[in-house]
């Protein structure tokens, strides 16, 4: 694998570590070093915290996010801590978060838990020389962090000029105020208080500061449902898009789920000098061929394995080992590219332009340097991304960028392939981005229609008229996207189907999310599983 | 891949049967003409006329030689494709275990041959294609990727000089449509011989 040349800027900056200190056990240890005036090393620096186990894990990578190049987290010794499960849980973060940064090719060792008595003050002082002198080894980390702008005097007074472009672009005074957008999102169907067309009014007059239209222009989910059903063609996905890059633009924070533990992942992924670390854990059974000129893009799937496996039990990882087994079942043997980035989806859409032009970039950059012909996703993000997204801001790629149904179909089409009894009752989940995004929701059906299920039943709202999973690029989640995961989930239960099929790996994620709610026991549950799987587990030759 | 290609005998003795209407006699030429005009090589073709052209039963005999050829009827034929199971029924017993039988599976429901045997539903494709008429060109298509009795391009080149004026491109969409289940059967074979039959390693 090619190692970039690591730029200057990064490799001469001191290095910093972050010692996230329990105020209890270690913080009186701490003093005791600052009372003697003991040397702790002057690139420590010391932040204060009630319990280890509330630096939850997006805090932990936001240190690195920010420019840490050691992140230490120390907290009291096993039955010390104050609270019980301090030191578990702190262990725990620690844990998961050294798994991401070694996907991201950061380095694990990077991070450490320790515990300390309040005694044990020398014990503390060697551990930080110690964490300091192999940071120092291991150099700078590869994560470039860009500095936000100052912010406008006024933050009340969004540039008239650029509002004024956003209107023309996309056509706002078109408008007709007829409110067929409104009765087709579905969060207002769940009965949040939200309105497209308020959102387009409030452009129009001024209004976007306005706290409740701030946080409508963070919860829309760019589903696309509205853009389907309007008269004027108003393209509210597209729309908000750019919205929200005006926003933090403006340093108008976004409202990231998950304390922005992924915005901070993906974020990172701008840096040049970072080089993932990816695909290292391919079962055995799968072919691979450095060579090909067929290469296989994976996505983000395994960092959200490791952030929600604990929690949510998923395995969207399997979905990526699953395409590649079907790329191997008609003898394709793709390439894997082992610095894979973030196709960048998730920060355009939530509003960061800036990173996601870097990444992107960097993606173009790295991924027409391989000579490939084609590029084949399972991610209906990565493959709107690469295929749409990136030529539409003039980045051209040099290959073909084909979605891994679309190669299934034309295979299978070929024939003497058949598909094996599935004894359920299946239903399919529409990706808002392959179905309505990229007008192919006939798609995943086309495959869906060759499986041989006991029965395929389509849910009340399906195909253009689906309903989303409840969430886009992490962005704005509340009780209102809750409310539509149950709401389609009991759309899924009503058909009477026993198997509900997805088509992207964040449905798997957030409507699994809302099946763990305890107050409605088993009324959600529902066997979830991707359509590769699907299609893994019943193809065969004839 | 293995296609049957290598091992093809100096001289093949095809019958083509079905029924009236399907286009049999026309199949026999394409593969007659590719053989001699494409692949120059000796070919000779024999056909029943006859009421049988009105529906009934109705085939063409075709051989295919690297050498002149001086009896012109198919004794034992080498390849045997049976778009009907009148067809097929008539022509069975010629079958060694030698022989490779070609059939339209929705249109020969019953066979017990003592030799290979591939199907296709070629009918059902034509259909799909939205022209049952081009059932035959499938199934010639099929025919030269199972046998290679014939080649491809000399294959296509005839279909396209045979077919209408205007409906070239749909007929070479046919062809190709045979071809690809033809391929894509050998494939499949090759597989479950090797144990592969699914894309999970057992
Ligand atoms: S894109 Fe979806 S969530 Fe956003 S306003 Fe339109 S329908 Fe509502
Ligand atoms: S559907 Fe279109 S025209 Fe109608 S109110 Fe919504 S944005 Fe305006
Ligand atoms: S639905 Fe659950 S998993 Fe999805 S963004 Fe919201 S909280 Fe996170």
């Amino acid at each position: 694998m090619m190692q970039p040349n690591k730029s200057a800027t990064t490799m001469n900056r001191p290095n910093k570590i972050i010692l996230f200190l329990c105020n209890w056990g270690p913080h009186a240890a701490f003093l005791s070093l600052q009372d003697e005036k003991r040397d702790i090393p002057e690139e420590v620096l010391m932040v204060r915290v009630p319990c280890t186990g509330r630096v939850d894990r997006s805090l932990l990578l936001k240190a690195f996010a920010m420019g840490a190049d050691g992140v230490a987290l120390v907290g009291c010794s096993p039955g010390t801590c104050r609270y019980g499960s301090g030191t578990l849980i702190a262990s725990r973060n620690t844990q998961d978060t050294s798994k991401i940064l070694d996907l991201m090719g950061i380095g694990q060792e990077r991070l450490r838990f320790a515990t300390f008595l309040p005694e044990q003050a020398d014990d503390l002082l060697d551990f930080l020389h110690v964490f300091l002198n192999d940071i120092k080894k291991m150099g700078p980390t590869t994560i470039t962090t860009s500095p936000t702008g100052p912010a406008p005097s006024d933050q009340r007074a969004l540039p008239r000029e650029d509002v004024a472009a956003l209107i023309a672009k996309y056509d706002i005074h078109a408008c007709q105020d007829c409110g067929k957008c409104s009765s087709a999102c579905p969060l207002a169907l769940v009965g949040k208080p939200f309105s497209a067309r308020g959102i387009a009014s409030a452009v129009i007059n001024n209004d976007l500061y306005k706290s409740d239209v701030e946080e409508n222009v963070w919860s829309c989910l760019t589903c696309g449902l509205c853009y389907e059903r309007c008269p004027s063609a108003v393209n509210f996905p597209d729309f908000i898009k750019e919205l929200r890059h005006l926003y933090r633009k403006n340093t108008i924070q976004g409202e990231e789920a998950h304390g922005g533990f992924l915005h901070s992942l993906m974020r990172s992924m701008a840096s040049r000098d970072m080089t993932p670390n990816r695909w290292r854990n391919l079962p055995e059974d799968l072919q691979i061929d450095q060579e090909s000129p067929v290469l296989f893009y994976g996505g983000c799937a395994p960092y959200f394995d490791i952030f929600f496996g604990k929690h949510l039990d998923v395995h969207t990882e399997k979905i990526l080992f699953d395409g590649i087994r079907l790329l191997n079942f008609f003898d394709v043997h793709p390439r894997l590219l082992g610095d894979e980035r973030c196709c960048g989806h998730d920060l355009l859409w939530s509003g960061e332009q800036k990173h996601f032009g870097q990444v992107a970039r960097l993606n173009v950059e790295r991924l027409n340097s391989l000579g490939i012909t084609t590029m084949i996703t399972t991610c209906p993000e990565c493959y709107m991304t690469f295929k749409t997204t990136y030529p539409s801001q003039g980045l051209q790629l040099n290959f073909e960028v084909v979605h891994l149904y679309d190669f299934l179909e034309q295979e299978i089409d070929r024939g003497a392939v058949q598909f094996s009894a599935l004894d359920q009752v299946i239903t399919f989940q529409d990706s808002c981005r392959l179905c309505r995004l990229e007008s192919r929701a006939e798609l995943p059906r086309q495959l869906l229609n060759r499986l041989q299920p006991t029965r395929f039943s389509e849910m009340r709202e399906s195909g253009n008229a689906a309903m989303c999973c409840g969430n886009t690029a992490w962005t704005g989640c509340d009780a209102f996207s809750k409310a539509m995961q149950v709401k389609r989930l009991q759309q899924a239960r009503e058909t009477g189907a026993d198997l509900l099929i997805t088509s992207c790996p964040k449905c798997q994620i957030h409507l699994r999310c809302a099946m763990q709610d305890p107050f409605r026991g088993d009324e959600l549950q529902m066997e979830m599983l991707d359509l590769t799987s699907v299609i893994v587990k019943t193809i065969q030759w004839k | 891949m293995s296609t049957t290609e290598n091992t093809v005998a100096p001289q093949q003795e095809i019958i083509v049967t079905g029924f009236g209407g399907q286009g049999i006699v026309l199949a026999g030429r394409i593969i007659g003409m590719a053989a001699s005009l494409g692949d120059n090589k000796e070919s000779t073709l024999t056909q029943a006329y006859g009421p049988e052209s009105r529906g009934g039963a109705c085939n063409a005999q075709v051989i295919i030689s690297d050498r002149p050829i001086h009896y012109p009827y198919v004794k034992t034929p080498h390849i045997l494709v049976a778009m009907s199971q009148a067809g097929y029924d008539k022509f069975a017993e010629l079958l060694t275990k030698d022989s490779i039988l070609l059939t339209d599976q929705d249109l020969v429901p019953t066979t017990s041959a003592p030799c290979p045997h591939y199907e296709v539903p070629a009918t059902r494709m034509a259909e799909g294609l939205g022209h049952k008429m081009m059932a035959n060109i499938i199934m010639i298509g099929f025919f030269t990727a199972i046998t290679g009795a014939i080649s491809k391009k000399a294959a296509q080149d005839t279909v396209l000089q045979s077919v209408p004026k205007g409906s070239e491109e749909k007929n070479t969409k046919a062809f190709n449509k045979g071809f690809d289940y033809g391929v894509s059967t050998l494939k499949g074979k090759e597989k479950r011989a090797a144990g592969k039959t699914g894309a999970i390693a057992s």
